[in-house]
């Protein structure tokens, strides 16, 4: 139904209208706007915070693509995106455990949801401590005989990505479980009974009736969890191993810290660094609403 | 058919059990670093998994009087209040404009504010370090609280919006016939009929703001300013042989969002399946 307003009433609507927005706007405009441009000019500078800094054109992204760690930093991102296929398969079954209303189901969707409400840094200590030379990971290990085992868990690179995985796996099973209810609360129920009733058993029912009709809640767990593996996990590797060893758990936002508020203070370069993390961003961002727009009729 | 209630039964405890191990790996951290808080280096060292021998609290008197935590509660109490109230105001009133008043370039200005979502923090952040010195505003919880204000406010108007687009047009015309001005239809229609929506938008901007270590890390050194979060970090860094104190230290910062949490479970948990937030 479309509406006819006489004019003076839609003459106030709109300066109301816009009187109620520029708040918001200006804030954007001067918080994330402009430091954008910013950014953007001098990543095309030799800037180190103080003065203007000297043009250097593309040099910052030539010594990026070419001759630094970044492809070592992308490969490191690329790897810890493992974690997403396992975090959907636990997560989902999670949901599907607990759409079933399985005895306790209350108090475990409180209980899994914890890791996303306590901060990320404590989190990330806590691991630290758990894996840490004297900490109770290797006191078991001792106890139990397997004292040769005992190592740095953090301090060499395949265990250090291995438990970087899991503890992104470990925080986001509830987030995913979530997410999942919320998906599986879309699909009528007879979908599932029909399937129990033809006899397949609870596997074949999760592999081909409950993961298919979840679809867009996969897809749109999948991109929302790529683009937090690239602006979200700055403060776990922080609080974990601080990108080491080497710079083999560095990620792109984390070298942009280091860039430019670490021990060197190169603000043009890592603004360069910056630019190539929102293309990346922005790429996904684009599927992402690509897929939410074809989930719109989600319905809630 | 009795044989197979009693497998079904078999497979529902085994399911429970399953739930249960996993239940308790997010319980069980919390519960060690709470336990362990209380113990003395040396009674650490002798056992992490025993409960302490006297619920002594030195670690804590410690973190309060030398490492002067309870001023850095202060700081982010300050910071997550205000930033949340602000962010929730001017939210508002934008989302009421985009959910019910027509005007032209609407759809530009809502998709425009929406689309700043997507840049990461990281990627204006040293720029805005800067910005915030030459407006002499660097080591001010002012200029964390408007960065905060800033870039909470993109998501918090996507969920108002789609909150106050349910309320009907109706109700707002028969207020507006009425006499009702601007500001009276907005406190009486819109932030009531919104209620749910606002609700969630301040206890998760809240958890936000008071967990963010990014932000107040790079935005404030001096020491007197800083907020729990960056506090930590440093006395992560500076106290590793004392693991018990370390460990106070993480269940203090800890306690504010778990208690937050507690209270408001039921009603968080409905909230994040409408609005799955991360």
């Amino acid at each position: 139904m479309v509406k006819s307003y006489p004019s003076r009433l839609k003459r106030r609507m709109a300066r109301q209208g816009w009187l109620s927005v520029i708040p918001a706007l200006l804030f954007i405009l001067a918080v994330r706007g402009y430091p954008l441009i910013f950014g953007f000019i001098k990543s095309f500078t030799d800037w180190t915070g103080i003065g203007a800094g000297n043009n250097v054109g593309l040099n910052n992204y030539i010594h990026i693509l070419t001759g630094s760690e970044f492809w070592t930093l992308l490969r490191n991102t690329l790897i810890f995106l493992t974690f997403i296929p396992i975090q959907l398969i636990i997560g989902l079954l999670v949901a599907v455990l607990l759409y079933e209303e399985v005895w306790g189901w209350k108090f475990f969707r409180v209980v899994f949801y914890i890791p996303q409400i306590i901060s990320a840094l404590v989190i990330g200590y806590l691991f630290s401590i758990f894996f840490g030379y004297n900490g109770p990971i290797n006191k078991i290990l001792t106890e139990i005989g397997l004292g040769a085992l005992k190592t740095e868990w953090l301090g060499n690179t395949a265990s250090a990505v291995a438990i970087i995985i899991f503890c992104l796996v470990w925080i986001n099973i509830g987030w995913q479980a979530m997410l999942g209810l919320g998906g599986l609360a879309s699909v009528s129920p007879s979908v599932f009974e029909a399937a129990e009733i033809d006899g397949a058993s609870f596997w074949k029912r999760f592999f081909f009736v409950t993961l298919p009709m979840l679809g867009r809640t996969i897809e749109y767990s999948c991109v929302i969890s790529v683009i937090w593996v690239f602006t979200g996990i700055f403060p776990y590797i922080f609080s974990m191993t601080k990108g080491g060893p080497g710079y083999d758990t560095t990620t792109i936002d984390y070298m942009i810290y280091l860039q430019s508020f670490g021990s060197v203070s190169n603000p043009g370069y890592a603004s360069a660094l910056a630019m190539i993390l929102l293309v990346i961003v922005l790429t996904f961002t684009v599927i992402q609403m690509r897929v939410s727009n074809k989930a719109n009729d989600w319905g809630d | 058919m009795r044989s197979r209630t009693t497998k079904q039964k078999l497979t529902q405890a085994l399911v429970f059990l399953i739930l249960m191990v996993l239940a308790l790996s997010f319980l069980y951290p919390i519960f060690y670093m709470g336990i362990n808080s209380f113990k003395t280096k040396i009674e650490y060292r002798k056992g992490n998994f025993a409960m302490p021998q006297s619920l002594d609290f030195t670690n804590y008197n410690l973190l309060i009087r030398n490492f002067k935590i309870l001023d850095a509660f202060g700081n982010t109490f300050i910071i997550a209040i205000f930033s949340v109230l602000i962010s929730l105001i001017i939210a508002i009133f934008a989302s009421y404009a985009f959910a019910k008043l027509k005007f032209r370039g609407r759809m530009f200005v809502y998709l425009f504010i929406i689309s700043t979502m997507f840049i990461p923090a990281q990627v204006t952040m040293i720029p805005l370090y800067y910005l915030m010195s030459d407006v002499h505003l660097n080591n001010t919880l002012t200029s964390v609280i408007i960065t905060y204000v800033a870039t909470s406010l993109p998501g918090t108007i996507l969920l108002m919006t789609t909150s106050f687009s349910g309320i009907s047009d109706e109700m707002i015309e028969a207020a507006t016939i009425d006499g009702a001005g601007y500001f009276k239809v907005v406190r009486k229609i819109v932030i009531p009929m919104g209620m749910a929506a606002i609700a969630i938008n301040i206890i998760f901007n809240f958890l936000g703001a008071s967990n963010d270590l990014f932000t107040p890390m790079i935005l404030i050194q001096k020491m007197e300013k800083r907020t729990v979060m960056v506090a930590l970090a440093s006395l992560m860094n500076s106290r590793g042989g004392d693991p018990p104190y370390q460990l106070a230290g993480l269940t203090f910062s800890a306690l504010p969002p778990l208690i937050v949490y507690i209270v408001f479970s039921k009603f968080i948990v409905k909230g994040i399946t409408v609005g799955s937030i991360k």
